[in-house]
C-alpha cells in the first residue's frame, strides 16, 4: 500500500494526454498501411510517429503511476510495458491474415487485455494494493504494443505477421534475416523500453514541468526512429530509408533545441564555467 | 583438434576484449554518475550541497547497456546485410550507439538538474561539455568491445542466436558486471572520502558528497580518474571472467552427454566461484572485522 505523492500540477489531464497518443498513434499505423497496401514504402516513417504518439501517452501514464513512490521503479515500468506490448504485438500481427486493417486495433485492444491481466496479478495476487496499478499497466501494455509495432514499421515498412517474419533474399525466402528472425525486434524493444522510461525518469524532482516532459518524450521518439531508419537501409528501398532518417534527424534536433530551452527556462540558474556559490561558505 | 584450437584462441580473445569492456564501462558510468551512487548525487542539493557532479539518470547500467549494446549490434547487422566490411560495420554501429548514449546523457543531466531549481542546483554548461565527451568515449571502447565479442561468437563459434540478441544477453551482463563490481568502490569510497574510513555512512553523512579538489570544486570526470585505479579493472576482470569461463566450458565440454556436459561444467564452475567467494569473505572480515569505536574515545 503506497500513499500518493503529486509528481506536478499538470496543465493537460492524464485522460486528454492519452486519447491524444493513442489517436497520433492509430493514425499514423493506417497511413502506413495505405502505403504497404498502396505498393510504396515511404510512408513508413509514419511508424515513427505513431511510435511518438504512444510513447507521449505512455510516459504520461507512467508519471501517475510513479506518483505512488515507486521513483526507482521507472525504468522497470518501460521494459514492464514493451514486455507485455510485444505478446501483443505478435498476437495482433498474425490477424492480418484476416485483415491488415484491423492490425492497429488488434494491438491496441490485445495490449489492454495483456495489460488488465497483469494488472490484476500485480495488485490481487502480489498483493500490491496500487490503486493505479491495474488501469496503468493495461495501458502501458498498449502503449509497448503500438510503440513496437510503430518502430517495426519504420524498419520492414509491414505490420503484418508475415512480412515480418520472412525476407525475400534474391528470390528467396529466408526467415533468419527478416524483423524477427534476425532479432532487429529486440533492438526495437530497447528502443522503446528506454525511450518510454527515460523522460520522466531524467525530469524526475520537484521541479519537473509537464511541457519539458512531454517534449523530452518527443526527442526520445525521434531518437529511436533515427536508429530505425539506419537499419531500414537493410529492408526498405533506398528512398524510403532516406526519407524515414531524413525526417527523424530533423525532428530530433527541432525537439532536442526546443527541450534545451524548456530545461533552460526552468533551471536555477545556467552557467558556463563558473564555480558555483556554497551556502555553507 | 583445429576446431577446439580456434575455438580456444577465441575464447582467449573474447575474454581479453571483454575485460576492457568492463572497464570502460564502470569507469563511464562512474564519470557519468550512473547507478545507484546517482541517488546520492541527486539528493545532495536536496540537503544543501550544490555540486558540479554529473546527473546521468538514464536508467540502471544494465538496461542502459543493453540498449547501447543491442542497437550497436543491430546496426552492424544492417550494415553487414548491405555488404559492408564486418570491421567497418561494427565501426558504424558503436558510433551510432554512442551518440544515442551521449544524447541520453545530455538529455538526463538537464532534466534532472532542471528539476532540482527549488534547490538552487545551477546547470553547468561546461560540465555537459567536457564530461558527456569523456563519458562518450568510454562508452565507445566499452561497447565496440562488447559487439565484437558477440560477433565472434556468431560468426567463429557459430552462437544459434541472431547478432541483437546476443547484444541483449552480453550488453545486459556487462552492466550488471560494472553495476555489481565497480559501483560499490565509486559509491562508498569515492562519493565518501570526506568521511572517516571505516566509519561505514551514517544517514547525517547522506548527500554530502566529494565536491572539492586538491584546488577548487570538482567535476565527475576526477572520479574517473578515480575508480579507474581500482573499480574499473576490478569489473573488467569480472566481465572477463564471465565470459570467458561461459565460452570455454561451451568449447570444451559441448560434445559430451549431448550438451549437458557444458551445462554440468556451468555448475562445478559457480560452486567453486561460490566456496572461494566464501573464503575470501570470511577471511576478510577475520582480518579487518567489523568497524569498533576506538578505546580512547
Amino acid at each position: 500500500m503506497s500513499v500518493k505523492i503529486e509528481a506536478s500540477h499538470d496543465g493537460i489531464p492524464h485522460n486528454k494526454v492519452m486519447v491524444i497518443g493513442a489517436v497520433i498513434s492509430l493514425v499514423s499505423l493506417y497511413i502506413a498501411i495505405i502505403g504497404t497496401t498502396l505498393g510504396v514504402d515511404y510512408l513508413a516513417f509514419f511508424g515513427g510517429i505513431a511510435a511518438i504518439g504512444a510513447l507521449i501517452w505512455g510516459n504520461s501514464t507512467i508519471k501517475k503511476l510513479c506518483s505512488y513512490g515507486i521513483g526507482t521503479g521507472v525504468p522497470s515500468a518501460g521494459m514492464l510495458a514493451f514486455g507485455s506490448g510485444v505478446i501483443a504485438l505478435l498476437f495482433a500481427s498474425t490477424l492480418s491474415g484476416i485483415s491488415i486493417w484491423i492490425v492497429p486495433v488488434a494491438a491496441l485492444i490485445l495490449g489492454l487485455v495483456v495489460g488488465l491481466f497483469l494488472g490484476w496479478i500485480s495488485n490481487s495476487v502480489l498483493n500490491m494494493k496500487i490503486p493505479v496499478m491495474t488501469r496503468s499497466l493495461a495501458e502501458l501494455a498498449a502503449v509497448g504494443s503500438l510503440a513496437l509495432m510503430g518502430l517495426g514499421a519504420v524498419a520492414t515498412g509491414f505490420v503484418g505477421f508475415m512480412d515480418i517474419a520472412t525476407f525475400d533474399l534474391l528470390g528467396v525466402t529466408v526467415y533468419n534475416a527478416s524483423y524477427l528472425g534476425a532479432g532487429i525486434i529486440a533492438v526495437s524493444f530497447m528502443l522503446g523500453a528506454i525511450a518510454l522510461q527515460h523522460p520522466f525518469n531524467a525530469c524526475l524532482g520537484p521541479g519537473e514541468k509537464q511541457d519539458r516532459t512531454n517534449m523530452l518524450a518527443i526527442e526520445c521518439g525521434f531518437l529511436s526512429m533515427i536508429v530505425m531508419a539506419v537499419i531500414s537501409f537493410a529492408f526498405v528501398s533506398l528512398i524510403a530509408a532516406w526519407i524515414s532518417l531524413v525526417v527523424a534527424v530533423i525532428g530530433w534536433a527541432v525537439s532536442y533545441v526546443k527541450y534545451v530551452a524548456l530545461s533552460k527556462r526552468d533551471a536555477a540558474s545556467w552557467l558556463d564555467a563558473k564555480p558555483f556559490s556554497d551556502s555553507e561558505e | 583438434m583445429q576446431e577446439i584450437i580456434i575455438g580456444i584462441g577465441v575464447t582467449a580473445l573474447a575474454g581479453a576484449l571483454a575485460a576492457i569492456a568492463g572497464a570502460a564501462e564502470d569507469t563511464e558510468s562512474n564519470i557519468g554518475s550512473q547507478g545507484d551512487p546517482n541517488s546520492q548525487v541527486q539528493l545532495a542539493p536536496q540537503m544543501g550541497y550544490t555540486h558540479r557532479i554529473y546527473n546521468k539518470a538514464v536508467s540502471g547500467e544494465p538496461p542502459a547497456y543493453t540498449l547501447w549494446v543491442t542497437l550497436a549490434c543491430g546496426v552492424a547487422w544492417a550494415f553487414l546485410m548491405l555488404g559492408v566490411n564486418a570491421i567497418l560495420a561494427i565501426v558504424f554501429g558503436t558510433v551510432l550507439a554512442t551518440f544515442v548514449q551521449g544524447v541520453y546523457a545530455t538529455t538526463a543531466y538537464l532534466g534532472r538538474t532542471a528539476s532540482l531549481s527549488k534547490f538552487g542546483q545551477p546547470v553547468f554548461i561546461d560540465v555537459i561539455k567536457s564530461v558527456t565527451t569523456v563519458t562518450m568515449a568510454h562508452a565507445f571502447v566499452a561497447i565496440i568491445t562488447t559487439v565484437t565479442v558477440c560477433y565472434l561468437m556468431m560468426t567463429v563459434i557459430g552462437h544459434p542466436f541472431a547478432l541483437p540478441l546476443l547484444g541483449i544477453v552480453w550488453g545486459l551482463a556487462l552492466g550488471a558486471a560494472g553495476s555489481a563490481t565497480g559501483n560499490p568502490y565509486y559509491g562508498k569510497e569515492r562519493q565518501y572520502q570526506n568521511q572517516k574510513f571505516g566509519a561505514g555512512v551514517p544517514i547525517s553523512a547522506s548527500g554530502n558528497i566529494v565536491r572539492y579538489a586538491e584546488a577548487g570544486q570538482r567535476s565527475s570526470i576526477d572520479n574517473g580518474f578515480f575508480t579507474a585505479k581500482f573499480g574499473g579493472p576490478a569489473s573488467g576482470l569480472c566481465f572477463g571472467l564471465i565470459v570467458f569461463f561461459e565460452l570455454w566450458r561451451t568449447i570444451l565440454f559441448e560434445d559430451y552427454l549431448a550438451g549437458w556436459g557444458a551445462v554440468i561444467a556451468g555448475a562445478v564452475i559457480i560452486i567453486i566461484f561460490m566456496i572461494i567467494d566464501r573464503y575470501v569473505e570470511v577471511w576478510g572480515r577475520k582480518n579487518y572485522g567489523p568497524y569498533t569505536v576506538e578505546a580512547s574515545a
